[in-house]
C-alpha cells in the first residue's frame, strides 16, 4: 500500500448501472472477475485508489429496487438487502432490542457521514479480518443469499468467509441479502470491540443470552472476530452454560474454553498475545453483563 | 469503450451539465469542473470529512462518491445554505462563537451540523460529538463548534416555540 501521493485517483473503468437484478446478473456472468459490484463503495473505491483492485467494469447495484429491502418478519427473522445503508439499519426499529448486537456493531462502525453510504453486505463481502459485521451475523445464525444467472442459494455466515478477502461467492454471484434468524424470546445481546490506534478492530465479540437465571432453559451464544483470518462461533462455550454450576464458575471455565479453541494471529495491527489477552478480558466482561453476575 | 458521459447535477440550485469520465470522483468534479471551492480535498480516504457535501440533502463524503452517481441528483455545499451575501443560522452561530481558526474544515462542519439540526433539532452535546466524529479540525476548534451548534439549536427552538404560541393566540 503506497501513501506517497497526496492526490488519489481511480484507475480507468467503465461504469454500469443496471435497473434490474436480472440485468446485473447477466453483466456479472459476462464479465466475471473483471467486474466489481458497487454499493456503498467505501471498500471498493478505497482499494481502487490504492490500485489493489483494478476492475474493467464497475456495476452499480443501487438502482435495483429489490435490493433495497429491510424486512422484519417476526419469528421468521429479518432480511437485509444488499443496498440498505448502515444508517437505514440504525433507524430501523426492530434492530433496537431484538437484534441489539448487530445495532451496537453498526453504531460503532466508521462515522455517521460514511454510514449514509456504507452497507452491511459490503462490509461482510470485504471479508478482511478486521471487519466487524460478520461477528453479530454469526450470532443470529445469518445466511447470505447469493444470486447468479443460474438461480439463488443461501450460504450460512459460518461458511461464507473462507480466508483473508476471500468469500464463498462465485465470480458470477452477487450477495443480494442477508437473512437473520429470530433470536430466542427475551434474549439480550451485545457487541464489543477493541481497536488499534488506526481504528481497525483487533478483537471483536458478540454474545447473546436468554433466561440467564434458569440453567435448564438458559441459552448462551458467543462469536468472535478480528483475532484470526475468519470469525467464528464458539459452540463449546455455548454448551458449557447448559450446566447447573454457578455462573461465576462457568465464566471462569468459558475463558479456558476460549483460550483452547482460538488461535489468535500476529499482524500489522496487533500481536497474538495481545489479542488473546484482550479477548479473555472482553469475554469475562460480556458474559458478566449478560448473565448478571 | 465509451469513457465519457454527459451528466447533469443540480449544484446549489443551479443545473450544471458536465462532461465527465467514469472514474472521476464527485469531489474532483465539484471543485475542478464546477468550481465550487468550499468543498475541500484533504485525504481522499474518507477520513477527514473535508469533502462532505449534501447529496439529495444527506451528508456524504464526496471522495467516496463517483461523479456519475450524482447524475440527475442535487448537491448542496456551504455556498448553497443561504442566498448570496447572507448567512444560514448555523453559519451565523459559527461566526458568533469564533468556531474556526484557519477555516479550511469549516464548510464541511457547517454542512454536517446543518443536516444534524434538520433531523435532530435538539441534540445533546454527546450526540453532536458523535455526529461530527467523521470530521477532523486540525486547529482544534471543536469546543467552539459544539457551542455554536447548541446555541443555534436553542435559538431555533425558541423561535419555533414563539411561533406556536403566536398561532395559539
Amino acid at each position: 500500500m503506497s501513501f506517497g501521493s497526496a492526490y488519489l485517483t481511480l484507475p480507468e473503468f467503465q461504469y454500469l448501472k443496471p435497473k434490474t437484478l436480472q440485468e446485473a446478473l447477466q453483466l456479472l456472468d459476462e464479465h466475471k472477475d473483471e467486474a466489481k459490484i458497487l454499493a456503498g463503495g467505501i471498500g471498493l473505491l478505497a482499494f481502487m485508489k490504492e490500485r489493489l483492485v483494478d476492475p474493467r467494469w464497475v456495476v452499480d447495484i443501487k438502482a435495483i429496487d429489490e435490493l433495497h429491502t429491510l424486512r422484519d418478519e417476526g419469528a421468521k427473522g429479518l432480511t437485509i438487502g444488499a443496498t440498505s445503508t448502515m444508517n437505514d439499519l440504525l433507524a430501523y426499529e426492530p434492530l433496537r432490542e431484538k437484534y441489539k448486537a448487530l445495532r451496537d456493531c453498526i453504531s460503532l462502525l466508521s462515522d455517521p457521514v460514511l454510514r449514509n453510504r456504507s452497507t452491511l453486505l459490503g462490509d461482510v463481502c470485504e471479508a478482511l479480518p478486521y471487519v466487524d459485521g460478520p461477528t453479530p451475523l454469526l450470532l443470529f445464525d445469518a445466511e447470505i443469499e447469493a444470486a447468479s444467472v443460474k438461480g439463488r442459494r443461501r450460504i450460512p455466515m459460518s461458511e461464507f468467509i473462507k480466508g483473508v478477502a476471500e468469500t464463498a461467492l462465485e465470480p458470477n454471484e452477487i450477495a443480494v441479502a442477508t437473512h437473520l434468524k429470530s433470536p430466542p424470546e427475551h434474549s439480550k445481546s451485545l457487541f464489543m470491540k477493541h481497536t488499534s490506534s488506526s481504528e481497525f478492530s483487533v478483537v471483536n465479540l458478540a454474545a447473546l443470552c436468554a433466561n440467564p437465571t434458569k440453567p435448564e432453559s438458559r441459552t448462551v451464544r458467543f462469536a468472535y472476530g478480528a483475532i484470526a483470518p475468519t470469525p467464528a462461533r464458539v459452540h463449546e462455550l455455548e454448551e458449557l452454560f447448559k450446566r447447573k454450576t454457578p455462573v461465576s464458575q462457568l465464566i471462569d471455565e468459558a475463558v479456558d474454553v476460549i483460550r483452547k479453541s482460538t488461535e489468535p494471529m500476529t499482524d500489522v495491527l496487533a500481536r497474538a498475545e495481545y489479542r488473546s489477552h484482550m479477548l479473555e478480558v472482553m469475554t469475562i466482561k460480556a458474559l458478566r453483563r449478560l448473565l448478571g453476575s | 469503450m465509451k469513457m465519457t458521459h454527459s451528466i447533469s447535477i443540480k449544484i446549489n440550485g443551479v443545473d450544471r451539465k458536465l462532461e465527465i469520465k467514469d472514474n472521476e470522483l464527485l469531489l474532483d468534479v465539484i471543485r475542478d469542473r464546477a468550481g465550487v471551492k468550499s468543498v475541500k480535498a484533504g485525504c481522499w480516504r474518507g477520513e477527514c470529512g473535508l469533502c462532505t457535501v449534501l447529496l439529495d440533502g444527506k451528508p456524504v463524503k464526496s471522495c467516496f462518491v463517483l461523479a456519475i452517481e450524482a447524475d440527475g441528483r442535487e448537491v448542496t455545499t456551504a455556498e448553497g445554505l443561504a442566498p448570496e451575501g447572507q448567512l444560514s443560522p448555523i453559519q451565523k452561530h459559527f461566526v458568533e462563537k469564533g468556531a474556526l481558526q484557519c477555516g479550511f474544515c469549516t464548510p464541511s462542519f457547517v454542512l454536517t451540523a446543518h443536516y444534524l439540526l434538520s433531523v435532530n433539532p435538539n441534540p445533546t452535546e454527546s450526540e453532536i460529538r458523535d455526529y461530527l466524529s467523521g470530521h477532523i479540525c486540525r486547529c482544534g476548534t471543536y469546543k467552539q463548534m459544539i457551542e455554536a451548534i447548541l446555541e443555534c439549536a436553542k435559538e431555533q427552538n425558541q423561535a419555533k416555540q414563539a411561533a406556536t404560541q403566536k398561532t395559539r393566540r
